[in-house]
């Protein structure tokens, strides 16, 4: 299995945010994590890459026990990630934000250069490179986030609602990059609420409630589930709407 | 980078400044800019860097005066000679205590540093191997060269010069290296850092190391300068302050910075000390309050950043 987490537990004080969630992916998929807000999503995408240490439960990535290791160790794996809010570095121009991602895998400055050039490319942001990160707006700093993750040569891409805050059109552009990174063959796991993304993207959707997977399957199937409307409308909501 | 002309001017003004004036107090004064820009280039490594803002490198600069005039007291061997020790020493410390205040964050991290150094300038003011509250002396005549003991500040100024061109090459080549790109990220978060596969604590330990050493090497050559050292004056938390304002007033962060942080603030001390005499220290803090004011309120970024400011206004990006 490329990525196996088993009975995540992830407790802070009493209150358990993840409580026994399981989740398998394949290598070349687009998996979709959906839920309502506070269902545990957020927390359990923090185990998976290293920024939270799961009070109970395994996780193996490409056959390795990676439930301990420091995100960084998780970087050098081949896991990279996104952050729900951006956190690109302000001080340094977009090509050097990409350039720290590319030190990863070349060591020298002339190679981190060219991988950063080839990856701008790619993300469409090369027409950006010497700018300031702090000039980008939400759009373009989500899309240096994508890029800087990029650079790390990763097998496996997280990315926490990479979509959010952006306007339609936006969202429509993003998705294509996301297929267009499929298309490298990087698996990519998914933190998203937009419905619409999930659906168009995801080749299958996993749903979180209350800590726990509640379902699991092909998009279109997971959303008609009768948990799943009740976990996201609750079961007053039902009853007013009949 | 589009200010060497500048730089390639300022240097020579600064190689030629013994030779300009003529007055020893003048000349003296630009040894002591010197010695200030090497001292704050230092703590630049870590605190400009990587971000992390140390009170506590009057540990290190301490470490290098003091074992320069321990060598001397103790082994009766040149001052000079005590350098590499005081770096190592200081290497030695800076791993004790980085390892542990490395994991505290913002003013937590500064406040430890302050209480290690203080911790240290209490224990030199009371062991009688480093002369205790008295401090030491160096030799009080020269015995041969390598004593280092120049009546005339100018050879001072030009062994500081060439040091400081050596740790500005250096910079300069570490600044456009992985390890320079692994620091920036570190100043800009941690956590984004970690997952680009940035060993954290390791890149902030090089830094602190690095900047350990070089602060040590201040420290050995003020005493060498200076010929006298006690606890207030080697390693006292001013040294700290001191360093940390010249950087920021200057640019922290940036290649030049210091020395021009620097070039501003020790004429001035020097001035106001000679026109007031000893009562002139209480103007200094004045002096250092009213630029930690002025820098963080108006320019966080120092006279760097101003200067960057005004030559780049026109030129927008628009994304």
């Amino acid at each position: 299995m490329f990525l196996e987490a088993r009975d995540i537990v992830k407790a802070f004080g009493a209150f358990k945010a993840v409580d026994g969630a399981e989740l398998d992916v394949n290598e070349g998929e687009i998996v979709g994590l959906i839920g309502p807000n506070g269902a545990g999503k957020s927390t359990f995408f923090n185990c998976l890459s290293g920024d939270a240490e799961p009070t109970d439960g395994t996780i193996h990535f490409l056959g390795r026990d990676v439930t301990a290791l420091s995100p960084e160790a998780h970087a050098r794996l081949g896991m990279a990630r996104t952050f729900q809010v951006p956190v690109t570095f302000e001080d340094m121009t977009v090509v050097q934000n990409v350039m720290v991602g590319a030190f990863l895998r070349h060591p020298h400055r002339i190679g981190a250069m060219r991988k950063a050039e080839e990856i701008l490319e790619f993300t469409g942001l090369a027409h950006l490179a010497g700018s300031p990160a702090k000039s980008l707006g939400t759009p373009g700093r989500k899309r240096l986030e994508i890029a800087r993750a990029l650079a790390t040569e990763p097998r496996l891409l997280l990315l926490d609602e990479a979509l959010a805050g952006l306007t339609p059109g936006e969202v429509r552009l993003a998705i294509e990059l996301v297929r267009r990174i499929k298309g490298l063959g990087i698996t990519i796991v998914i933190v998203e609420h937009i419905m619409e993304v999930i659906l168009s993207l995801a080749e299958r959707a996993v749903v979180f409630h209350q800590g726990k997977v509640i379902a699991s399957g092909a998009p279109r199937a997971v959303v008609d589930d009768p948990a799943v409307v009740a976990a996201y409308l609750g079961h007053h909501m039902k009853r007013v709407r009949m | 980078m589009k200010h060497w002309p500048l730089a390639v001017i300022g240097f020579l003004f600064i190689a030629a400044w013994p030779l300009m004036v003529q007055d020893v107090f003048l000349q003296r004064v630009g040894a002591l800019v010197l010695l200030a820009a090497i001292s704050a280039s230092a703590w630049n490594l870590l605190g400009g860097y990587a971000g992390q803002v140390s009170v506590g490198h009057a540990v290190y600069f301490g470490a290098g005066a003091y074992a320069s005039l321990v060598v001397y007291t103790e082994l009766g061997w040149p001052p000079i000679a005590g350098a590499p020790i005081g770096v190592l020493v200081s290497m030695g410390i800076s791993a004790l205590v980085g390892t542990p205040t490395f994991r505290l964050r913002g003013h937590y991290f500064s406040m430890a540093t302050i209480a290690a150094a203080e911790l240290f300038r209490i224990l030199a003011a009371n062991w009688p191997l480093l002369g205790a509250a008295v401090g030491l002396m160096g030799p009080p005549v020269p015995r041969g060269f390598w004593d280092l003991s120049f009546l005339s500040p100018v050879p001072y100024h030009y062994l500081f010069l060439g040091v400081l061109i050596v740790l500005l090459a250096l910079i300069w080549q570490m600044q456009r290296s992985r390890m320079g790109f692994y620091l920036a990220a570190i100043r800009g978060g941690d956590r984004a850092a970690r997952s680009l596969g940035v060993p954290v604590l390791r890149y902030k330990l090089y830094a602190l190391l690095l900047s350990a050493g070089f602060t040590s090497l201040a420290g050995s050559l003020y005493a060498v300068m200076v010929g006298f050292i006690d606890p207030d004056s080697a390693l006292g938390i001013v040294i700290s302050v001191k360093l940390l304002i010249i950087a920021a007033l200057g640019g922290a962060g940036t290649l030049f910075g210091p020395l021009i942080g620097a070039m501003i603030l020790i004429p001035l001390e020097e001035t106001t000390n000679a026109m007031f005499g000893g009562g002139g220290t209480g103007i200094t803090f004045i002096i250092y309050g009213a630029i930690i004011l002025l820098v963080a309120r108006f320019q966080p970024g120092g006279v760097a950043a101003f200067w960057d400011k005004l030559t780049t206004r026109r030129v927008r990006h628009v994304p």
